[in-house]
């Protein structure tokens, strides 16, 4: 098929594939590659197989101390509103998406997004949270609930560039600067889950600083626009990380480092931090 | 509610769908198939093919659309979690359509002119009355729309035109198995999910009812084009008489549509998708309305 559009990956050998990094394509390359279901599937398929609501199924979920579960319990719950603030979003973003590509992106990213509501409100029944949608309703961080309102107030508003940046570089590296310290001290299933959410989320931010990269390098006003929306959104960010990493347990120092690698993700745009 | 709905989940659609039967499939068809060359070097089937994938592609284009924008209107979140696959499962069927118009010849460059110029109108209305109701965030109209109307019409004319693929075009063929087993997950949700809120909301049939009826007219008119008006009529019919000499049957709905006028087999798939229609709305309690014919 000469006319077929560029194959994901079907072209490199296991080994490259468990070594490839959207990050390190060159972005014509990425734009081409990276923005069909084929893609996707190639990616999720190496790290969801085998799994069972995102968890290797012989891993067993250990019984926690009653505080430590209650703090988990209320991580997790935000966990949700976080995936859930990501899976309307995205979903509002296809009816705005520029073309094609970026919509069936868009389209791989509204799944992982439920996915990952799906497998943390499965954790929680495995906690014994009987009514998770509940408990999440109950336990939901007030700046976050904030976030997740101003977020769909820019997709409705069908501002793309904001709407992209609010999505996929500010809430997606939230999500990922937490999961990923969270991943290092969880219980074994809670880290299974979260190391698979975190290679989805680094897909979803490769989408959003390479559209928006691109965008700022045609229209450099566009920058003084989005670093509105940023000085708008940081303190929400910033609330909702330190409330997240203190039921965590996280040391002052580890707090402070995380919240400075949220705020480099803005700075590889060349916002200001 | 939620019993039916954990049937599906995320967890249910990655192991059946993806990990299941589109394993080892490259762009909804195994990798080693392709366009069957009497196809590609006839220019008047090859453009009937583009016209064909065409309407297929303006169908899934409307589902996306649909389906994405439904999940922020969803009134729970597992239905949120199934729109999301659905989301995903039309915007590969746009891939994989979008794909086959590359393969039938059409320049990278022409794509969106060519889904403009062939394009069927009443297509294109049929998506604005359904998108219509998207807008407006009405769950109930915009699930019956998508899920019962434009995925009941989709699954039957998936299943007439692999019928016809089978013998002919096993790539074409085998993109439409996947994709017919995708829309009979959809048209489920939508008769389970939709049947509750019904009962929940009765003052909203009239309005349901009337959607069905303005969105069935255009799906008829559209068929008409398709069949009656079809430029290629003369070289369908040459070549199903090959065909049929040659022990070729495309069976369907108890009969072979090779050796059927396209009047006829304009009628037998209408029939078939109002018939559908009149008993998955019967289900949900929604009084099927009998479209005008055009």
């Amino acid at each position: 098929m000469g006319n077929q559009e560029p194959g994901p990956q079907a072209n490199r050998t296991l080994s490259e594939q468990d070594h490839f990094e959207v990050h390190d394509l060159a972005p014509e390359v990425f734009y081409e590659q990276v923005h069909s279901f084929e893609f996707w599937f190639q990616a999720v398929q190496g790290y969801l197989s085998g799994k069972v609501y995102g968890v290797d199924p012989n891993l067993s979920a250990p019984s926690l101390p009653d505080l430590d579960r209650d703090r988990l319990i209320t991580v997790l719950c935000n966990y949700c509103v976080g995936e859930t603030a990501a899976l309307e979003g995205a979903s509002g973003l296809i009816a705005i998406a520029p073309n094609r590509h970026t919509k069936i992106f868009l389209s791989t990213q509204v799944v992982d997004e439920g996915r990952h509501l799906e497998v943390f409100l499965h954790r929680l029944r495995l906690l014994d949270v009987a009514d998770p949608e509940g408990e999440v309703e109950r336990r939901a961080s007030r700046s976050l609930l904030l976030f997740k309102r101003r977020l769909l107030e820019l997709v409705n508003g069908k501002d793309w560039e904001a709407a992209i940046f609010a999505q996929n570089v500010i809430l997606e590296s939230l999500e990922f600067t937490v999961f990923q310290s969270h991943a290092r001290e969880a219980d074994p299933v809670t880290r299974d889950l979260l190391l698979g959410i975190v290679k989805d989320e680094r897909r979803h931010i490769g989408f959003g600083e390479n559209e928006l990269g691109r965008r700022l390098q045609l229209a450099p006003h566009i920058r003084a626009r989005l670093g509105q929306v940023k000085r708008e959104l940081d303190h929400l960010v910033l609330d909702t990380l330190e409330e997240t990493l203190l039921e965590l347990g996280a040391d002052p120092v580890e707090r402070e480092k995380l919240g400075r690698a949220y705020l480099e993700a803005a700075a590889r745009l060349g916002l200001e931090t | 509610m939620a019993d039916f709905l954990t049937a599906y989940s995320i967890q249910n659609w990655l192991e059946s769908c993806p990990q299941g039967y589109l394993m080892g499939t490259v762009y909804g068809h195994r990798p080693e198939d392709e366009e069957p060359a009497p196809l590609l070097e006839n220019e008047v089937l090859r453009e009937e093919a583009i016209r064909t994938t065409v309407q297929l592609v303006v169908g899934e284009r409307c589902a996306l659309a649909a389906s994405s924008g439904l999940i922020n209107a969803a009134p729970d979140e597992a239905s949120k979690r199934f729109l999301a696959t659905q989301t995903l499962d039309e915007a590969r069927h746009v891939e994989i359509f979008t794909q086959r118009l590359l393969d039938l010849g059409v320049p990278k460059k022409d794509l969106e002119s060519t889904i403009q110029h062939f394009a069927n109108p009443n297509l294109v209305k049929f998506a604005e009355v359904l998108l219509e109701k998207v807008d407006k965030k009405d769950f109930v109209a915009g699930v019956v729309g998508q899920n019962i109307v434009l995925e009941g019409m989709a699954f039957s004319v998936f299943e007439m035109l692999h019928a016809v693929s089978e013998p002919t075009n096993p790539k074409f063929a085998r993109m439409l198995s996947g994709t017919i087993a995708d829309e009979r997950r959809h048209v489920g949700f939508g008769e389970n999910r939709i049947g509750s809120l019904i009962k929940q909301y009765p003052e909203r049939k009239a309005d349901v009812e009337k959607l069905q009826k303005e969105m069935s007219y255009w799906m008829l008119a559209t068929f008409a084009d398709a069949f009656r008006n079809n430029p290629a009529r003369a070289e369908f019919k040459r070549i199903e008489g090959e065909l049929s000499r040659a022990g070729v049957h495309a069976e369907w709905q108890g009969v072979d549509l090779l050796t059927k006028d396209p009047e006829e087999m304009e009628q037998i798939l209408a029939d078939t998708v109002l018939k559908e229609f009149k008993t998955r709305l019967s289900r949900i309690g929604i009084e099927y309305q009998t479209p005008d014919r055009p």
